[in-house]
């Protein structure tokens, strides 16, 4: 669960930095809200900059047609689908 | 609902005019006119130091740029539409923005006219070239980001201008270096004399990233320090060793006069006559000594116009304080006055640096008679030139002024800006 | 009403007489035609710059052992795109016979690059960075070559000993298409007697690693307006035209090879890398292009599509056709030439219009290689496998969609095809 959270934060964190939302603070956006279309209001090209960022920060590698918005569509989302790719020990690497 | 945009399927020499209705501009001056006029009527370079940390500038080379720096362009740009422009995009959509209000057009409207863009740039967004660069030489190629290279394409700030007003007509970004933004506006000009576009957007945009300086520099192109000699922009001066690097832009509103008329829009001036031609003797990066041909084209647009050369009242030279570049464009002045004596040469660059928005917007400052004071780098002419700048001191009000640009690597072009009565 | 009547006889007719052409294919306009009647894809592995780190390792590449002869100049200052240029346009002039010690001054050039000497920018930055890190010198600016957009139409200008206008644009995937659009209005105006139209890119670092990073580069060689389509391939090269008024070209004897009909440009302004989904701007450009030509589109034989095999550009693009051509769309024969020589950015524009040329002058369709399959939605009449011989090679378009939303429509008509009753 601590783990978990970790990762939402730093999520919240890459979201602001990686894609200059400017003013917004990361704590206020909820685990569950809409990233794309309506909430946050992102587009294609915010989930490709995000995909770069997500690689960098935590060293998985996401296929292109992964880039989906399903995957992407809130930050327990994305928690979830990086937890799915991370090349942790016992556990198979999706991200291949 | 989208305008449609095609009703120009033919050229029509339209007898109205073409206007120039609205100036927008950005740059080391701060914003607006009134800012731009008392850089110039300080005759001083607006200058800030550069970022040399990279390590990347040469030693004893410049280490001044005429800078934008942290200009506040909230008004016109919100943060939320800026959150994915680089500056030089901010830049144009801010200066659009300001010219627009001047001109009283609201270009977002339903049913808006057909808006054309015509901006010339040099580099593109030098910051997010080089930290896209960067990232695929020092971080590997998987490290590019997305954001970096929307924004390096050289159309980029023309595309931004686009979504931001609506423009659906022509999206036209010249790169023609020194001689870009006269040429823009002599295209945006022919589009709305030609029926192609109601309304024109046209200008010119710079960024100057320390990287950019540094480059400038280890090509010999900008003004250094020289033993006793500060470093500064000095254009037509013996001692001249290059040009002060500048950003920013300026962006201007085109239409017919007609249509500036029913609005009832104050006319800033009219676009009489543009002229393009070409040294072939000028090597990649430099200028040439191929002058004659260069004045003949000049001297024969003049001539076309009332008045001639002797109607034009002052001349806005796009002389920088580059050594061959302010040499040929003295040969090519004078060559093209002949024996007649040349109007007060006025020199811009001085102030606000070579790119940026060009002297598209001190051109029309010259034109309202703006006071031009007497350049700071500038203390003995050149003879092997001939030009001496205007050095201050009063000036008749012109009724036509010749904005001049001949770019490094041959490129030439003048734009003649008159009065409307 | 004064306008154009685009005719042989009208005043302002604007014919090409001349071709030249530097692609993966060769260096000539003649391995062009070969390379693209046989429907020979160009795109493969290629050594420009090291792609290891790429998901992609495809692009099509020139082979620059293969350059004719060296322009004049100091051969370090000129980049691999400057070279490509001036080998196109001396093809073309060659062509034309143009005698251009009677008309310097009359003659302009308009170009089109996205990207000038990045490559060679690319190496010398690579070095400064590591000069700067304590590895190594700082490199000599004379690698830098001609860095910028406007590089290779300067050098052109200057081979040729060029002194009316010369212009470069530089709008993405637009600019050698807009580049000939405007060295057409340039001609009609009156502006130049002779113009040098075309634009020229070569492979480069920044290029290949944008595209992937908005993963828009397909691994394998691009299928456009295909259901499996699955992004662009990069390519390289230039090409050049040669316009003049049709009266003047008579006059002396040249031999046009096709008017230039009809041009337009537009701008969807609707989102930095996106086309309009329902391509409503690309359907503008080509409607004004077709008016301007005094064209219905029921007269046009057939399109050399922008098509570079992205999902979304095909999708917008075949939107733009349907929105202009409406039922005559499903048999509308439609090619795309980056499929075998891929995409070339800023020269894309003059290469295809080169390309449409040849095919109205050959009176037959280049083919697409016949892989990946048909997609439902895409009721075209795609060209594959084999050249589609045409009964009637009379009026053509020629497309283009860029990053950033602006749009360009060329329309040609083989010489001696326009009709004299109109």
């Amino acid at each position: 669960m601590l783990e978990n959270q970790e990762t939402r934060s730093r999520i919240k964190h890459l979201l602001v930095d990686a894609l200059h939302l400017e003013g917004l603070a990361p704590s206020t956006i909820a685990d569950d809200a809409p990233l794309f279309g309506e909430g946050l209001g992102l587009d294609s090209v915010d989930a490709l900059e995000l995909v770069v960022a997500l690689e960098k920060e935590f060293g998985v590698r996401i296929q292109s047609h992964e880039v989906g918005k399903e995957a992407f569509a809130s930050v327990n989302a994305l928690a979830a689908f990086i937890d799915g790719h991370l090349p942790a020990a016992g556990k198979p690497n999706a991200g291949n | 609902m989208l305008r449609s945009c095609s009703h120009a399927t033919e050229i029509r020499t339209l007898s109205a005019e073409t206007v120039i209705t609205g100036l927008g501009t950005i740059g080391c001056y701060g914003h607006g006119r009134e800012a731009l006029a008392a850089a110039l009527a300080e005759g001083r370079p607006v200058v800030s130091e550069v970022d040399v940390g990279a390590g990347l500038h040469r030693e004893g080379g410049a280490r001044l740029a005429a800078l934008v720096g942290e200009r506040d362009v909230s008004r016109w740009v919100s943060p939320a539409a800026a959150r994915r422009m680089s500056v030089p995009s901010k830049l144009v959509v801010a200066a659009a923005r300001m010219a627009l209000a001047e001109a009283g057009i609201d270009a977002t409207r339903d049913g808006s006219p057909c808006v054309g863009v015509y901006l010339s740039t040099t580099f593109g967004s030098g910051l997010s070239t080089e930290r896209l660069l960067r990232q695929i030489l020092l971080e590997g190629a998987e490290a590019a980001q997305p954001f970096h290279f929307s924004e390096c394409v050289a159309n980029a700030p023309a595309a931004q201008l686009a979504i931001a007003v609506g423009a659906r007509g022509p999206n036209v970004t010249l790169t023609q270096r020194e001689s870009g933004p006269l040429l823009a506006v002599a295209r945006g000009a022919q589009a709305v004399r030609e029926g192609r576009v109601d309304l024109a957007l046209v200008g010119a945009v710079e960024e100057v990233t320390p990287l950019l300086h540094a480059l400038l520099d280890r090509f010999g192109a900008l003004a250094t320090k020289e033993g006793a000699l500060a470093e500064m922009p000095r254009p037509f001066d013996r001692r001249r060793n290059g040009f002060l690097a500048g950003e920013g832009a300026t962006v201007l509103t085109l239409e017919r006069e007609e249509a500036a008329q029913a609005r009832g829009a104050r006319v800033l001036a009219r676009v009489a006559w543009s002229g393009a031609a070409f040294d072939a003797t000028a090597p990649v990066s430099d200028w040439g000594d191929g002058h004659a041909p260069l004045a003949a084209v000049l001297r024969a647009g003049l001539d076309e116009e009332p008045g001639g050369a002797a109607g034009v009242g002052a001349v806005v030279s796009g002389a920088s304080g580059a050594r061959r570049g302010d040499r040929i464009e003295a040969l090519v002045l004078r060559a093209a006055w002949g024996e007649a004596p040349l109007p007060p040469v006025l020199v811009p660059k001085a102030v606000i640096g070579e790119y940026g928005g060009g002297i598209l917007a001190p051109g029309l400052l010259a034109l309202e008679g703006a006071h031009f004071g007497p350049p700071h780098g500038f203390a003995e002419s050149d003879p092997t030139a001939g030009v001496t700048p205007h050095r201050g001191g009063a000036r008749q009000i012109p009724s036509r002024v010749l904005l001049t640009g001949l770019a490094a690597g041959g490129a030439a072009a003048w734009l003649l800006l008159e009065r409307a009565s | 009403m004064p306008g154009i009547d685009p005719y042989p006889g009208a005043s302002r007719a604007v014919v090409v007489t001349g071709l030249g052409a530097v692609s993966p294919l060769g260096w000539s306009v003649e391995s062009l035609w070969d390379g693209l009647r046989s429907g020979s894809i160009a795109i493969g592995p290629f050594d420009r710059f090291d792609h290891s780190g790429h998901r992609t390792h495809v692009a099509a590449q020139v082979d620059l052992t293969a350059e004719p002869e060296r322009p004049r100049g100091k051969p370090r200052r000129l980049s691999i795109a400057d070279r490509f240029a001036v080998a196109a346009a001396r093809e073309a002039v060659a062509q034309a016979a143009i005698d251009l010690d009677s008309c310097r001054e009359r003659t302009g050039v308009y170009f089109g690059s996205s990207t000038g000497g990045m490559l060679e920018t690319e190496t010398y930055l690579e070095a400064l960075l590591a000069a700067a890190a304590g590895q190594g010198k700082p490199p000599s600016t004379s690698l830098l070559a001609s860095q910028q957009h406007n590089g290779p139409g300067d050098a052109v200008a200057r081979d040729l000993g060029i002194g009316g206008p010369v212009q470069t644009i530089s709008a993405a995937c637009v600019s050698g298409a807009m580049a000939i659009g405007d060295a057409i209005l340039a001609v009609r105006r009156g502006d130049v007697n002779v113009a040098i139209a075309g634009g020229s890119d070569s492979l480069c670092r920044l290029t290949y690693a944008g595209f992937n990073s908005l993963r828009a580069v397909d691994e394998r060689p691009c299928r456009p307006f295909r259901a499996d389509r699955a992004g662009l391939s990069l390519g390289e090269g230039a090409a050049a035209l040669i316009l003049e008024p049709f009266e003047r070209a008579l006059a002396r004897g040249a031999r046009p090879l096709a008017l230039a009909a009809g041009e337009a440009a537009t701008c969807d302004a609707h989102h930095m890398t996106s086309p309009h989904p329902k391509g409503l701007g690309a359907a503008e450009a080509i409607r004004e292009a077709l008016a301007g030509a005094r064209l219905d589109p029921a007269e046009i034989d057939f399109v050399n599509a922008h098509g570079t095999g992205t999902p979304l550009n095909d999708a917008a693009e075949f939107e733009a056709l349907v929105a202009v051509f409406g039922d005559l769309a499903p048999n509308l024969p439609v090619t795309s030439t980056k499929s075998l020589v891929g995409h070339l950015l800023g020269s894309a524009g003059a290469l295809e219009a080169v390309a449409t040329i040849l095919c109205l002058l050959h009176g037959e369709v280049h083919p697409m290689p016949d892989n990946g399959t048909p997609d439902s939605g895409i009721r075209l009449r795609l060209v594959l496998g084999h050249p589609l011989r045409l009964e009637r090679a009379r009026h053509a378009l020629s497309t283009s969609l860029a990053f950033g939303g602006a749009n360009a429509a060329l329309v040609f008509t083989r010489h001696g095809d326009q009709d004299p009753e109109r």
